[in-house]
């Protein structure tokens, strides 16, 4: 295979540009420009919040994160004061781990696709409101994914060792499923929505749509009445409000609010179903 | 079900607000608006339909039952859901949000009216004692007065345009939380069925406020 | 034997880590999985186009024994055959049990699992759920595993770091050193065994397709502490990724598995829209110089290619380092349905819809098939005994490697999608192993003097406190990108001793200025500082094993691409003429004249090379640098010959 003449010939390309690995040659248009932030950062849980103006240099193609690292590699305020480096939760950078939401000029979104040159500045950077601040920018959810178990988002299976092929499913049932397991447990859609409270119990569309989406399979299917059973109480299906801001701030598009009707529809089944068979 | 009863109260009380909006409290501002709409035909239909609802068998139960019980209930689990929300329709500017929001406050609109409303006219007849046939002509006179002052007419306005708005958005919200509207077409579809609803409503209110106001005519108790 | 369950700490909560842990909790062990953040955010779900298994769904011919032989020539045959044997004929059962648990595999119409082409392999091979496959499969195993944490089989220790392993005075791992992410608390958690499952290196390199928590510093520890580390130098570089300023985001192969088509205009510098340049004068290079696999060559022949166009051909898009990856003539339902994750990323970071325009893309550092060097325990027929409590073990007793930590499956250069197969194998069949370890052992943790904890902990908490007082002039962040940047620049694509000298002093020099930086923040709430320092000083540790694994190997294999030691396989060569050239050996009647001019001297100098470098290079910690020997490859059941794709 392989190895032709030219490749043979590989040599580096001249010292010190690089490779467009370091995004900098397409990059070539570098300006004085920069960009400004207002942070709201937090030391710890329940110390008071305060807001901090930065300045990093302006590069196209930037986004959040990569302006939050240029913070790390300098973490001076705009007034000139050196602080500690802001913190905030990041992993994948492509939007599939769901960890960098935060409150980017006043929305919900995740951080790693929100480019700068969309953004108004000064660009506002607060963390979610609706679950507890650890520091900075980072929140604790542990409250979605003790959700998950609530509802017992998983399929019991009677053991890891083969025992052969899976149910046969059509393709469009997999592309419903498919659609709704995309969800990452980024927080998106309880932060905007108006009935989740630091507070109060409610479990959020994030939750009702994994019951949809494990009461779709086969298999998960045989402990629907437990999953549903888990969303028929405080804080589950009835505390819906109908805002529907969760299915437009769902940065994987998930039809949220088409889940939680039809979580409805099973609840609803399933409570005449108590009140009149059981 | 090993559940905490608190759960299971908690899922019955919610959807009884749901259905109680839409029977008999929703039903119920239907043929409301329905039979006062009969005063844009001419005040002799609408003392006869007066007539015939005060005179019914057992009046009262029908109406403590049917309407003061499923209302207050209705009424008091609304705050509740008003007190557990917080609104954010400033910020996430969508157009569901916004109705969210109107709901909450067209449920506390309808409510402040209701206890005027109802205080001029069903508090009024019962402290007066005017039951049966003289029922009609006691209301219709309390009405022709109401409606001939500017803030009478606000009041009224903005009533019936809350309760309408506040039954055909419910009602949306009603298929929606119980599953009869799934789809996003679905969910569209039926918003515009019952935002058309909202208006026929509405439409009949406001007719009859208007006639109410240019015409205001008084009349003699049937028989 | 004890009278307790067996206990054991996964550090990592990827796929290899969760399939043990799913495994391990079935056979009623006792399980506490330690990640870097919540379980669900590993860097597994950022595989998109799918997983290996010979199915043969499409009636190909297909079979496990085709997918090893492609795995190992895919890998430059330095892969332990055995092993990778093994693997192969699990696959179809990984897929099974994760369908079974409601993967959302695509389907075909009679709703089966449908399958698709990837590269280095003939066959529709390739399980996938649209171009989030590697989401969709930890989510599966996560589930599994949050069953078990729900049933109080297993423990999540979330926002918690690897330090370190503790070792007992006979050298024994007898549990490991944690780091509390949020309170700044150290402490051990004693266990039978250790399990790292901490996935690749990529951010030795600064920019990558890999996450933030890719710092490879938990290997780099077990290194530090003794253990080998095994491959460094094979760092495979994909050929399909978007360049940005944060992280290079990565286009699937399955791009290309679709039908994806690469491409550069034949005129250098042709600024027309892509979409207006006429076939004719399109370059599809690969397709042209690979009639037989086109544009599915194995990531290294393709990536080595798109160099070659952009830097020695500089015929790259619009002049810059780039070349065209074309979906445009598939349509937008069909793209949606089997590509919709990468669509979207591309649309998203670029602003351009991929459906309608040709995506600009370059290679990327991915993966690395190096790792901790792990054991494997052969039956008497020279096959894999999956009860062997040898498998996956480090070479410290009782620490144990899975996933891409270890160095096992794919040789010099691992095939698309079979790294989501090698994670889930590894994590399921070593858990029998480690229950038949734990029972092996003379003296179990229980007896165990607590001082040897203590001592561990002191140790890391000396460290931190040592840390915190780090009062420098260097910026820890801004030394990493200079780290990344030597990498990128020297220890890439195509490899020369000069550079690789070059980097080696560059790094020193960077070792040296760690010493000089500064700890930005000392508080002791969820603090990244001191971690990100100690995740440096492993970095550039492991840095060092790369480059000098890549000086000192003088050969071209797989991912390692050195053009002096080229040995320049004849363009009309077919390896199958190397197999008649060995068995004539063995019969000492070579004849000259049955091959073309210069093949003969061709096969010699590959066998020569082979008997030279068809090695393992393994890379031991000795005073402060890596100390490289070279143990022997099992090629027990394909005789290794030489790659041809074309």
């Amino acid at each position: 295979m392989r190895r032709r003449t030219a490749a043979s010939k590989g040599r580096h390309p001249k010292k010190g540009v690089a490779l467009p690995l370091d995004g900098e040659v397409i990059h070539k248009t570098m300006t004085d420009k920069k960009i400004t932030f207002k942070i709201k950062r937090q030391d710890k849980p329940g110390s008071p919040s305060y807001w901090q103006n930065f300045q990093v240099p302006y590069k196209p193609f930037a986004n959040i994160i990569s302006c939050l690292m240029e913070i790390q590699k300098n973490p001076t305020t705009k007034a000139g004061k050196t602080v500690a480096p802001v913190t905030w939760d990041c992993n994948c950078l492509e939007e599939v781990c769901g960890s960098c939401t935060m409150v980017i000029n006043g929305k919900v979104r995740q951080a790693c696709t929100a480019l700068i040159d969309n953004l108004e500045q000064p660009i506002a950077l607060e963390p979610m409101s609706k679950f507890p601040v650890v520091r900075d920018l980072q929140v604790n959810r542990s409250r979605m994914f003790e959700n998950l178990k609530k509802v017992k988002a998983w399929i019991d299976i009677d053991g890891s060792h083969d025992i052969g092929e899976g149910a046969i499913m059509p393709d469009s049932d997999r592309a419903k499923r498919y659609v709704m397991s995309e969800c990452m447990t980024c927080g998106c859609c309880i932060e905007a929505c108006p009935q989740f409270s630091l507070t109060n119990s409610f479990m959020g569309a994030a939750t009702f749509n994994q019951v949809r989406l494990f009461n779709l399979h086969p298999a998960g299917s045989m402990n629907k009445e437990e999953r549903l059973d888990a969303v028929m109480g405080e804080g589950g299906i009835t505390d819906c409000g109908n805002a529907q801001v969760c299915v437009e701030v769902c940065p994987k598009n998930i039809p949220l609010t088409e889940s939680i009707a039809d979580i409805g529809r099973q609840t609803s089944w399933q409570f005449i179903k108590n009140l009149l068979v059981k | 079900m090993t559940k905490p009863a608190k759960d299971e109260i908690h899922y019955i009380l919610l959807k009884l607000h749901s259905l109680t909006g839409i029977v008999p409290v929703g039903a119920f501002l239907v043929i409301h608006l329905s039979i006062n709409s009969l005063r844009t035909v001419g005040v002799w239909p609408f003392q006869l339909a007066i007539d015939a609802l005060n005179n019914l068998p057992f009046l009262i139960l029908i109406e403590i039952g049917f309407i003061y019980i499923p209302l207050l209930f209705h009424s008091l689990m609304g705050f509740y859901i008003i007190h557990v929300g917080k609104t954010n329709m400033f910020r996430y500017r969508y157009q569901r949000n916004w109705l969210y929001t109107m709901q909450r406050l067209t449920g506390a609109i309808t409510f402040l009216f209701l206890i005027y409303h109802m205080g001029t006219t069903v508090g009024a007849k019962l402290w007066e004692g005017k039951h049966y046939f003289e029922a009609a002509p006691f209301l219709i006179d309390i009405l022709n007065g109401e409606f001939q002052t500017w803030q009478g007419i606000l009041i009224y306005t903005i009533g019936i345009v809350s309760a309408t708005f506040h039954f055909s958005n419910g009602v949306w919200g009603f298929c929606v939380s119980w599953g009869i509207l799934i789809g996003k077409n679905a969910q569209r579809n039926g918003a515009i069925v019952f935002a058309a609803m909202g208006l026929g409503l509405t439409f009949l209110g406001l007719a009859t406020v208007l006639e109410f106001n240019m015409n205001p005519v008084s009349v003699e108790a049937t028989g | 034997m004890m009278n307790r369950k067996k206990k054991i700490v996964i550090i990592g909560g990827g796929l290899a880590g969760l399939a043990l842990a799913m495994k391990f909790c079935e056979r009623n062990g006792e399980v506490t999985v330690v990640s870097y953040q919540s379980l669900k955010r590993s860097h597994s779900v950022c595989a998109q186009g799918g997983i290996n298994a010979a199915i043969d769904a499409k009636n190909e011919g297909d079979s496990p024994e085709k997918h090893f032989y492609d795995t190992i020539e895919g890998g430059d045959f330095l892969a332990h055959q055995p092993l990778v044997r093994d693997m192969c004929f699990q696959a179809p059962a990984i897929i099974h049990l994760m369908d079974r648990m409601g993967v959302a595999f695509n389907r075909t119409g009679e709703g089966h699992l449908d399958f698709r082409r990837f590269g280095g392999t003939l066959y529709n091979r390739t399980a996938f759920a649209g171009a989030t496959t590697g989401q969709q499969l930890v989510y599966a195993l996560d589930e599994q595993v949050r069953s078990n944490i729900h049933d109080g089989n297993a423990t999540a220790l979330e926002w918690h770091e690897y330090l370190g392993a503790v070792l007992d005075s006979d050298g024994i791992c007898r549990g490991a050193v944690i780091h509390d992410l949020k309170t700044d608390e150290i402490y051990t958690l004693p266990a039978d065994a250790v399990v790292l499952a901490t996935g690749g290196p990529g951010q030795v390199y600064g920019r990558s397709t890999n996450s933030v928590v890719n710092t490879g510093a938990a290997a780099t520890t077990a290194y530090l502490q003794g253990a080998k580390y095994a491959n460094g130098e094979f760092i495979q570089i994909h050929p399909t990724a978007i360049p940005g300023q944060d992280k290079l985001r990565l286009m699937s192969e399955s791009a290309r598995g679709e039908g994806g088509r690469i491409w550069v205009p034949r005129k250098a510098d042709d600024r027309r829209d892509p979409n207006k340049i006429p076939q004719n004068e399109r370059f599809y290079f690969l397709e042209e110089k690979y009639p037989l696999f086109k544009n599915l060559v194995p990531r290294d022949v393709a990536s080595r290619e798109i160099y070659d166009i952009v830097y020695n051909q500089n015929m790259g898009v619009d002049g810059d380092p780039m070349v065209y990856l074309d979906l445009t003539h598939k349509s937008r339902e069909f793209l949606d349905n089997r590509l919709g994750g990468i669509m979207d990323i591309y649309t998203k970071f670029t602003g351009v819809d991929p459906r309608d325009h040709p995506m600009k893309i370059f290679p990327a550092v991915h993966y690395s098939m190096g790792g901790l060097w792990t054991d494997y325990g052969p039956d008497q027929n020279g096959l894999i005994d999956h009860g062997s409590p040898r498998n996956q073990m480090t070479s410290i007793t009782g620490l144990f490697a899975a996933g891409e930590a270890d160095y096992q499956y794919h040789g010099a250069n691992r095939l698309g999608a079979n790294s989501l197969l090698s994670c889930i194998y590894t994590g399921l069949m070593m858990a029998r192993g480690i229950m038949n370890y734990t029972d092996s052992l003379e003296k179990s943790v229980d007896d165990i003097p607590s001082t040897v904890f203590d001592d561990a902990r002191n140790h890391w908490k000396t460290r931190f406190k040592e840390i915190k007082k780090m009062n420098g002039r260097e910026n820890p962040y801004q030394l990493h990108q200079e780290l990344g940047e030597v990498m990128l620049a020297n220890v890439l694509i195509v490899r020369d001793n000069k550079s690789l000298e070059k980097a080696t002093d560059e790094i020193n020099d960077i070792e040296t200025r760690f010493k000089d930086v500064k700890c930005l923040d000392t508080s002791d709430w969820a603090n990244p500082s001191p971690s990100f320092i100690n995740q440096l000083f492993c970095m550039i540790h492991l840095s060092k094993i790369i480059t000098k694994g890549a000086l000192l190997r003088d050969e071209f294999r797989g991912s390692h691409y050195k053009p002096d030691f080229d040995l320049n396989q004849p363009k009309d060569f077919d390896p199958h003429e190397y197999i008649e050239y060995l068995e004539q050996k063995q019969y000492g009647d070579i004849s000259e004249d049955k091959f073309p001019a210069g093949h003969l001297d061709y096969m010699k100098r590959f066998e020569e090379n082979n008997i030279k470098w068809l090695k393992t290079t393994v890379a031991q910690f000795k005073d402060n640098q890596p100390d490289i020997t070279y143990d022997e490859v099992d090629t027990s059941l394909i005789t290794p010959r030489p790659r041809k794709y074309d």
